[in-house]
């Protein structure tokens, strides 16, 4: 088979083909890495290439899957973390000066499931630093580059596993979300992620930003392929205090259900606030979307954007104040081992009051009983995967940041699981996402509401030409 | 008034434990003024009986 072809398999594709003996474990994490080092150079994808401990592990894949032993769908294909996962033995760095020599002597939760479930660890991904701040141009680490064209940023702050993945540099990633750090690079990268139910896949090992917000996740390159990875990490975690004592649903098992008869609601009317707005194009690729779950059997109805447009606040007053209480000792010792941009906007949480910081968790209880009780009337909601299309490199205002309407932070601060699937492309070729939010715990039917989306249209089936 | 503001800031930084130059101080003054508004605009949503999202559990307590 074509090795560009092999390296954008799905892992569902990959998997079977596995199965079928196409191709070893070792053949496929061979072409990943000849892939990685022929075109990271230009994306800087990789912080860390784990490439002999890949081979190893492929090797012993292989050796399993020949003797019949089967771990799953997970076994034997490669994948990445995002450099905020502890790997025991690996370097963490979280792009920082300040972890940049970091050798872990634990494992994240999620980090030892996907190990038991096969699968094999190419490497340790870029991101921006300690998932905070913008693309980082002062870190040890130069900034990851967007595949679909290298001047624009990928999104953040996973901007690694969604630029590898749109890369083919690997089946599976993960991702950490506290504001939209999973579906913002999904979103631009022209990938699927999944930020899932806030407590509903460990936290333990994954170096925090905001213990309240964080969530882990997977990326992907298909909304079956994120299914798969949900279901090796999901689960209770007694290391975790924020882990849920929930039962994890069959992830794949409502997937071709179809979506007639749902009700999808649209959170249209402020798109949100500040007098940024709403990018024209990005608004004209999101109700061509809707005009698709609409065809598809869904009836879509308006509803009220105001509680939606202030959870922004709320989430970044929490965000900062959590964040500078997690890094307050090193920032007060060495504060030039951080970065310019995740100074600037961490500092912003040490001055902010106790009180200020109460507030928002009690603004937070009022609006996310606000925003669920929208579930009364419909099933879904959908919104745009980010406000507008990724930003040159050039173009980007720090101070900017924080004014922008923000369409992922709602749902850190509800916790409600939510999906970025692609949904098409600007007139300059950079790729949009379309975000389906469901009730919590009911990742089952964002899977379903973005398969079928995705089955319609071809936008997951675009590579950017690298 | 903006140097009267910078000089709260420079107090407050102190406070807090941080050295931080005039550069610096000049530097957050948009966003840390950005983010005192942000915290004051979201007491106006808040009713007398809303408490705090994040709750301590006793050991032990299951959660969902």
């Amino acid at each position: 088979m074509d090795p560009n072809l092999v390296c954008y398999l799905t892992i569902a594709e990959a998997a079977a083909a596995l199965r079928r003996k196409e191709f070893s474990a070792v053949e496929l994490t061979e072409a990943l890495l000849k892939r990685i080092e022929a075109l990271d150079g230009e994306l800087h994808c990789f912080i860390s290439l784990t490439a002999d401990v890949a081979l190893k592990h492929a090797k012993q894949a292989e050796e399993e899957i020949r003797s019949g032993t089967d771990r799953g769908p997970l076994h034997g294909i490669p994948i990445a973390l995002k450099d905020l996962y502890a790997t025991r033995g690996i370097r963490t760095t979280c792009h920082s000066a300040v972890l940049e020599n970091w050798v872990p002597d634990h494992d994240a939760t999620t980090v030892t499931k996907l190990r038991q479930a096969g699968t094999i660890l190419l490497g340790k991904l870029g991101m921006h630093e300690f998932a905070f701040g913008g693309p980082s141009v002062d870190t040890p680490f130069p900034a990851v580059r967007n595949p679909w064209n290298t001047d624009h940023i990928p999104g953040g702050s996973s901007s690694g596993s969604g630029a590898a993945l749109a890369a083919g540099f690997c089946y599976g990633a993960l991702g950490s979300d506290t504001g939209g750090s999973i579906r913002t690079p999904s979103s631009h990268c022209g990938i699927v992620g999944i930020k899932p139910t806030y407590g509903r896949v460990s936290r333990y090992g994954v170096i925090p930003l905001s213990w309240s917000l964080d969530h882990a996740g997977p990326m992907a390159r298909s909304v079956e392929d994120c299914a798969i990875l949900l279901q090796a990490i999901a689960g209770y975690d007694s290391k975790d205090p924020a882990s849920a004592h929930v039962a994890v649903p069959n992830f794949r098992s409502e997937l071709k259900a179809g979506i007639k008869g749902l009700r999808v609601g649209v959170p249209r009317d402020h798109w949100f606030d500040e007098n940024r707005g709403i990018d024209q194009e990005t608004e004209k690729i999101f109700n061509q979307a809707i005009e698709v779950l609409r065809e598809l059997g869904a009836s879509v109805v308006e509803i009220d954007g105001k509680p939606f447009s202030l959870a922004r606040k709320a989430n970044q007053t929490i965000l900062v104040c959590e964040a500078y209480a997690y890094h307050e000792k090193t920032y007060q010792e060495t504060p030039m081992r951080f970065g310019s941009s995740v100074r600037r906007r961490m500092l912003e949480g040490a001055f902010l009051s106790a009180a200020d910081y109460i507030s928002a968790q009690r603004a937070r209880a009022a609006l996310n009983e606000q925003i669920c009780a929208n579930f009364a009337r419909v099933d879904v909601f959908a919104m745009p995967g980010a406000p507008r299309p990724p930003e040159a490199f050039a173009k980007i205002d720090p101070n900017e940041q924080n004014l922008r309407p923000n369409f992922t932070n709602p749902f850190n601060l509800t916790g409600l699981p939510t999906i970025s699937v692609p949904c098409g492309f600007t007139a300059g070729s950079l790729p949009t996402g379309l975000q389906i939010v469901a009730p919590a715990f009911d990742e089952p039917t964002c899977f379903r509401v973005a398969y079928a989306y995705e089955q319609a249209t071809d936008w997951h089936h675009q590579r950017p030409a690298l | 008034m903006v140097e009267e503001l910078i000089e709260n800031l420079r107090i407050a930084s102190k406070r807090a434990g941080l050295d931080l130059s005039d550069d610096e101080l000049e530097r957050l003054f948009p966003g840390v003024n950005r983010a005192r508004k942000q915290a004051a605009e979201l007491r106006e949503l808040i009713a007398a009986g809303d408490e705090p999202a994040a709750h301590f559990n006793v050991p032990g307590a299951a959660r969902k």
